[in-house]
């Protein structure tokens, strides 16, 4: 046996190995939960996108016939561009939402930063749809928006757009994610040192210079995280547009549902499209990204 | 949550079966003190019971509160999971189900299709071991999706129709065409239900469909044209019969198609009057649900026990009262409500073959056949109208 093999000497790769066993036993949990209940279904999803469905079956095929359908048909890229739409303009109003918040817990409100935060957390301690079904008891046509708006004398009669519509969609998605998205921005500021702050002031810096180059640098993970959540989660949804977005708001979220339940469902159908969204909306989290960053720097 | 979160939860996740799970929790609980239910006094063919029972089917029709005190004096574990269309049922029992499946529920329409295409999912009954069964409206012992060749495949346990609901401040009735709902009068005003084949059928009637099941490509094209000249009007459609029916309740939506009668005795709940009816030419449409027992299923004694228990006129009562639905059980019928008894028409179960139920189809075929189109053609068309 060589005495130069990188195992023959323990002093060397001892610490390393050691290393990574004490990297990989902590991960491994976490690794193998993401193996069985993400990686395996997800790789199975992948490989149904390629069959096809006939009556009560699946057929086993390697076709891409699915992701042809998806892109020549006008019905899917329609809904496709209004659930990225939806999601952007979504994300476009949380996320200087919840950097804002994140702001004043931070530097204006430093001492009621941790009780601000619990007020925030508060809201998601009631469930998703509770909290979908609140919003539509307050967008209602008389729900309590548009019964205040009446009171006050402002209207005349309830503003059809609140409820049903594409607004009411953003409207009940921002309060939704809100809160998700003030924690990881928040969590980021923490770590940006006032003095740097002050710092860069003194050395003339204004407001928007030392947003752009001092703060944003600075918290840019929790502004990825905010925006991950926002966006995505946002135009993932199917429950927000099915309760409050009526007849006119349809997302992917709820054409891919279709085919995945009921009479007529077309699983694979339903599986590539699943696929083409996690592609765009993977393309345009690194675009929005990749801009942000620019913006930083220039 | 309360029962309206959990509804709309249950919307989302069973998009067709909320009229079956509506009320259940305490409503049904009470029914069942109302009407005394024991335990009944079912029994194995070896005079014994006891251990799993296997439940596939819609959401509701496990009769988990109706059944609860004979699950409990014979010692059953009911293990119920569910699926959101009958056709789920197939493709659990072809993908490993077989062999662990005890009782499905059926549609009525899915029931007939899997009997004509001899597809191996149900066994025929022996009726001698579900004596209840006998007590069944006349219409039921030889419907056409329950019997054939003189066996019977399945004991329906309710059924329904789908009529139109509204607000009678704001209209004095329906028109007498679906085709009409595209009026502008009814701008902002109607809500419908959120399902492909009740709505494509009821607009490929009122356009002039020979057989609305069973629609050629020119003819669901223009079911499909027409629905979408109601789509102005359209506030939203609901995820489910009891979101439509809170849609109306709230007052964001006056009129509901393809509604469910049960929608007026929950507004009435909450002092709100909605009234039922129908487009005097294009109707509407009906439905029956059947408990069936699986090919190989492993625990038939517990199986036969429990359907002959949920047939019995008390049960059959309460479960009928607790789903909102039409009872199947003659002696049942005595013991409903006046107000759940005046939700149906039970001339129509009371007449052999079960007059309508029997001869009307609303779900398509699965697969295409020649020129007529298979339910994948009607799913897409929908989403048509959807994002139209």
């Amino acid at each position: 046996m060589s005495t130069d093999t990188p195992s023959a000497d323990p002093a060397s790769v001892g610490p390393a190995s050691g290393t990574a066993a004490m990297v990989a036993l902590p991960l491994s949990p976490a690794g193998l939960f993401y193996v069985v209940f993400f990686g395996i279904p997800m790789l199975s999803l992948l490989v149904v996108s390629f069959w096809r469905a006939q009556g009560f079956d699946l057929i086993p095929d390697i076709s891409l016939a699915n992701y042809q359908k998806i892109m020549g048909s006008a019905l899917y890229r329609g809904i496709l561009l209004r659930t990225v739409g939806i999601g952007l303009v979504t994300a476009a109003i949380i996320v200087p939402v919840a950097f804002a918040l994140a702001y004043l817990m931070r530097f204006v409100f430093e001492r009621r930063g941790q009780f601000i935060l619990q007020l925030i957390l508060v809201s998601l301690f009631s469930g998703y749809l509770v909290r979908i079904y609140a919003w539509r008891t307050i967008l209602g046509k008389q729900g309590l928006l548009n019964s205040a708006l009446q009171w006050l004398g402002l209207i005349d009669a309830p503003l059809p757009f609140l409820i049903y519509s594409n607004i009411a969609v953003v409207v009940t998605l921002t309060g939704l994610l809100l809160p998700l998205a003030v924690l990881p921005l928040y969590s980021a500021m923490l770590n940006v040192p006032r003095d740097h702050l002050e710092a860069a002031r003194d050395l003339g810096a204004g407001r928007l210079h030392l947003l752009r180059t001092v703060l944003l640098p600075m918290v840019m993970p929790g502004v990825r995280t905010a925006f991950a959540f926002a966006f995505l989660l946002a135009a993932g949804d199917y429950v927000t547009p099915s309760l409050v977005g009526g007849a006119q708001s349809l997302m992917i979220g709820n054409i891919i549902a279709d085919q995945f339940r009921g009479t007529g469902a077309n699983w694979p159908l339903g599986a590539a499209l699943a696929f083409v969204v996690v592609a765009v909306t993977l393309i345009l989290y690194l675009a929005v990204m990749r801009l942000i960053g620019w913006v930083t720097r220039w | 949550m309360d029962d309206r979160l959990r509804t709309l939860l249950d919307a989302k996740l069973h998009a067709d079966l909320s009229r079956r799970r509506f009320l259940q929790g305490a409503a049904g609980l009470t029914t069942i003190s109302v009407l005394g239910l024991s335990g009944g006094e079912a029994l194995a063919a070896d005079g014994k019971l006891g251990g799993p029972l296997n439940f596939f089917g819609y959401d509701g029709e496990q009769a988990s509160n109706v059944a609860a005190p004979f699950l409990k004096k014979n010692d059953i574990q009911l293990n119920a999971s569910f699926a959101s269309a009958a056709d789920e049922t197939l493709t659990r029992f072809k993908t490993g189900g077989r062999g662990s499946m005890d009782i499905m529920t059926m549609n009525k329409d899915f029931q007939r299709s899997v009997i004509d295409a001899g597809i191996e999912l149900f066994q025929p009954l022996d009726l001698a071991r579900v004596p209840n069964a006998a007590g069944l409206f006349v219409g039921f012992k030889d419907a056409n999706w329950l019997v054939r060749d003189g066996k019977m495949y399945g004991v329906p346990m309710i059924w329904g129709d789908e009529p139109c609901i509204w607000n009678p401040e704001k209209w004095s009735g329906v028109p007498d065409r679906y085709t009409d709902f595209a009026d502008p009068k009814y701008k902002g005003e109607l809500v419908l239900l959120d399902d492909p084949f009740g709505n494509i059928w009821l607009f490929a009637k009122s356009t002039g469909a020979k057989d609305p099941s069973r629609l050629t490509q020119a003819e669901l094209d223009k079911a499909l044209a027409a629905l979408i000249t109601i789509k102005p009007n359209v506030v939203t459609l609901g995820a489910s019969l009891g979101d439509m029916a809170d849609v109306m309740i709230r007052g964001d939506a006056s009129m509901g198609l393809g509604g469910w009668a049960y929608q007026t005795v929950i507004a009435a709940q909450k002092g709100v009057k909605l009234v039922v009816g129908s487009p005097k030419i294009d109707d509407r449409f009906f439905w029956s649900d059947a408990y069936t027992i699986a090919v190989d299923a492993p625990n038939l004694d517990n199986a036969y026990a429990f359907i002959d228990f949920v047939t019995s006129p008390e049960a059959n009562a309460a479960l009928a009262t607790e789903l909102g639905s039409g009872c199947t059980v003659e002696k049942a019928y005595d013991l409903l409500t006046p107000e759940i008894r005046a939700l149906y028409d039970y001339d129509i179960v009371r007449k052999p073959g079960a007059g309508i139920l029997g001869s009307q189809t609303v779900v398509p075929p699965q697969k295409p056949d020649g020129d007529i189109l298979g339910a994948q053609s009607w799913v897409e068309a929908w989403q048509t109208f959807k994002a139209a």
